[in-house]
């Protein structure tokens, strides 16, 4: 492979593959919070203490921000009430499974044909170890978590223009890189180059630390052996017997492998938010809203489409049409009301609060984001590649392939998430398709990994975010500028309305964000509705 | 056209080491990109068509709609379809150069992404759709606007997408 033919790599795949897509602040926390990433702010369920008496709250959104703020709030003796655009609860937080009907915008409605026990999460589909808020709310209400396998060193990295267009195993691409690095580190320590920077002694210890971390020879070089083979894998494993002598495997040229561009696809497990362990709920990550909405059925009003929101000096009242009855116009009063609707929706509804709230409402614009789901007749990453979950990450605009973290060895069919694609304007053109040709470019793409697709494709499932009714995007995208401007305004009580959701948090689209921004909302909530009580 | 228009996005200021290297890796991965063929369909289709319709059916509609009705959910998208607001070919060009609300900018270095890339039209680009939308879905504006006319609007000292 020539310089040249790897220098095809389009700038926005490469950004894609760094930014590996994800559930995912990876870009953002890399350039705006270094050394700070975000820990949840979680520090346990908050002690309101009781309520005033006869308070009430009525809440906008029966997502995870909108059910964390009833949750509390009832349990701190509110009267709470809920109003929710959909059937069903949780928002985002959604598991498509076999049986299941989706009706995008625009009116193409999909049937899921999974088999029993596949599925695929829409939305959120994995959680942090840190995340302590939703870790914490999943065991109080009983959801059963399982880890979910982020970086499986035997799933691929690709690059249409690189190594021929061959998927790589990360596990030689990492163990290349690091042994590449490290030996050049060496011979800079070796030939003086580095004595101004570390001591005598350090270039000793430096020189063992490359040699343990890149997997070099005793001459401090990184070759074909036995310590590179036990990083990047063998030609032939060690066995017994006979034959069991093993073959040790040729690493690529540090020339052809920086030329690939695949190293930018390292990263992701060492950064904070995909680092192990992490969780997903066993069955989906819908599991999660779907056991808050059991827990809080007697306050949910479903199928609510809320058309106005109005407050004076004593009430807020919200205006909704039930969009299942297709009936009049209704209306519910409460003391404060706690609006999770995304700013999507929210900056089409007439609410009056003032300008700062406003503004800040119409600032910031939705994400794109477009996942396919994919059953197989078989799991053919399993049974033919020994892909045990995990994700590979290719150049090509379904951005990466995901497979199951659970069901491991099983007989029956498979489900992969065959396209996640958060490059901005693949993901449009994929939201511009119909569901049957995203199903079907997925096929088309991601069958230059896996060969076995043509043949063992059963059926499919798409969700384009910017075609969601219930949500018109993704999640809420800011700029470090419009954070400046707006964030604040975005947070604070206007008269007796607060927002909450992950847009009115530093976890953009992670639904810890939601969580921790409604506890937040609550605790204000309640100071105000105190002081309120005392003074009446 | 420019060749990869795509190249003037916005790009956020380094501040730290790992951001010197995703810059670095963004001058590398500009340069070649510069000097390479189109990968895949997508990159072909989007960036080397200046035709309004292709443009419209490739990323427009996928929210308002191949028909240009828009769609309504519990918020909605505004039809395009018989728009009096079309009247002004300005306004619709300041909407996609700089976006509205959740409309996104389309003009270099108005969008802004998370990861990645954000997706840019050319001058060029948004004249054709915009007049291709103005003159179609039972509209029938006939004064085309000019990549020269965006470019007007798209003047340094309003940086920011309108209120």
């Amino acid at each position: 492979m020539t310089r040249q033919t790897a220098a095809a790599i389009s700038r926005r795949r490469l950004f894609a593959m760094i930014g590996l897509s994800a559930g995912s602040t990876v870009m953002y926390q890399a350039l705006h919070s270094l050394g700070f990433a975000a820990e949840s702010s979680f520090r346990g369920p908050p002690q309101l203490g009781a309520a005033p008496a006869g308070a009430t709250v009525l809440v906008l959104g029966a997502g995870i921000a909108g059910m964390v703020a009833a949750y509390e709030l009832r349990n701190a003796g509110y009267k709470v009430q809920l109003l929710e655009y959909n059937a069903r609860a949780g928002g985002r937080n959604w598991t498509l499974r076999g049986g299941d009907r989706y009706t995008e915008l625009g009116g193409a409605t999909q049937e899921c044909h999974f088999d029993p026990g596949n599925y695929i999460n829409p939305g959120p589909w994995r959680l942090p170890y840190h995340h302590h808020g939703m870790l914490s709310y999943c065991k109080r209400l009983g959801v059963a978590l399982e880890p979910f396998v982020q970086i499986n060193h035997n799933a691929y990295v690709h690059s249409q223009k690189a190594f021929g267009g061959k998927p790589q195993r990360l596990r030689t691409v990492k163990a290349d890189y690091h042994g590449h690095v490290a030996e050049l580190l060496a011979k800079a320590t070796q030939q003086q180059a580095l004595d101004a920077e570390v001591t005598h002694e350090d270039q000793a210890m430096l020189l063992a630390s490359l040699r343990s971390w890149g997997g070099l020879d005793k001459n401090y070089r990184y070759l074909k052996g036995e310590s590179s083979s036990e990083r990047r894998g063998f030609e032939r494993d060690p066995g017994g017997g006979l034959r069991g002598r093993p073959l040790y495997s040729e690493p690529v040229t540090f020339s052809e492998l920086l030329d690939s561009g695949l190293w930018a696809a390292l990263q992701l497990g060492d950064l904070y938010d995909f680092q192990t362990t992490m969780f997903q709920p066993v069955g989906g990550m819908g599991q999660v809203g779907q056991a808050f909405g059991r827990e809080l059925a007697p306050l949910i009003r479903y199928n609510a489409r809320v058309v106005d929101i109005r407050q004076d000096g004593t009430s807020v009242r919200a205006t909704f049409q039930d969009v299942a009855a297709g009936s009049a116009l209704q209306s519910v009063q409460a003391d404060w009301c706690i609006c999770t609707l995304p700013l999507s929706i929210l900056s089409q509804i007439p609410m009056n609060v003032g300008s700062a709230m406003t503004q800040a409402i119409n600032a910031v614009p939705y994400a794109t984001a477009v996942k396919v789901g994919l059953q197989f007749k078989r799991r053919f990453w399993e049974q033919d590649e020994h892909i045990y979950g995990g994700v590979s990450y290719t150049d090509l605009p379904i951005g990466q392939i995901a497979y199951p973290s659970s069901g491991f060895f099983g007989d029956g069919k498979g489900v992969l998430l065959g396209a996640y694609i958060w490059d901005e304007l693949s993901s449009m053109e994929f939201t511009a398709m119909s569901p049957a040709e995203r199903i079907a470019k997925a096929l088309e793409y991601g069958g230059q990994i896996h060969a076995q697709y043509p043949a063992e494709f059963d059926n499919g499932v798409s969700v384009a975010w910017h075609r969601s009714p219930f949500t018109l995007g993704c999640f809420g995208k800011w700029s470090e500028a419009r954070r400046q401007e707006h964030y604040e305004n975005l947070c604070q009580f206007d008269g007796r309305i607060v927002l909450a959701g992950e847009h009115a948090s530093y976890l953009p689209a992670w639904q810890e964000g939601a969580v921790t921004s409604a506890l937040d909302a609550i605790e204000r909530l309640h100071q105000r509705a105190l002081a309120a009580g005392a003074s009446s | 056209m420019s060749k990869d228009h795509r190249l003037l996005g916005a790009r956020p200021a380094p501040h730290s080491v790992v951001a010197a290297c995703l810059a670095l890796l963004y001058l590398i991965a500009a340069e070649r990109a510069a000097g390479a063929d189109s990968a895949g369909i997508f990159d072909a289709s989007i960036l080397n068509t200046t035709d309004g319709q292709k443009i419209y059916e490739q990323v427009c509609q996928g929210c308002h709609m191949p028909d240009g009705r828009g769609a309504t959910g519990a918020g909605q998208y505004p039809a395009l379809a018989m728009d009096r607001t079309l009247v002004a070919g300005q306004y619709v060009a300041l909407t996609v150069l700089k976006g509205r609300r959740n409309m996104p900018a389309f003009g270099a270095g108005y969008g802004f992404t998370l990861v990645g890339a954000p997706a840019v039209l050319s001058n060029v680009q948004m004249a054709a759709v915009i007049n291709y939308v103005r003159t179609h879905f039972g509209n029938h504006y006939r004064d085309a606007i000019s990549a020269d006319d965006i470019a007007v609007l798209d003047r340094p000292d309003r940086n920011t997408a309108p209120k």
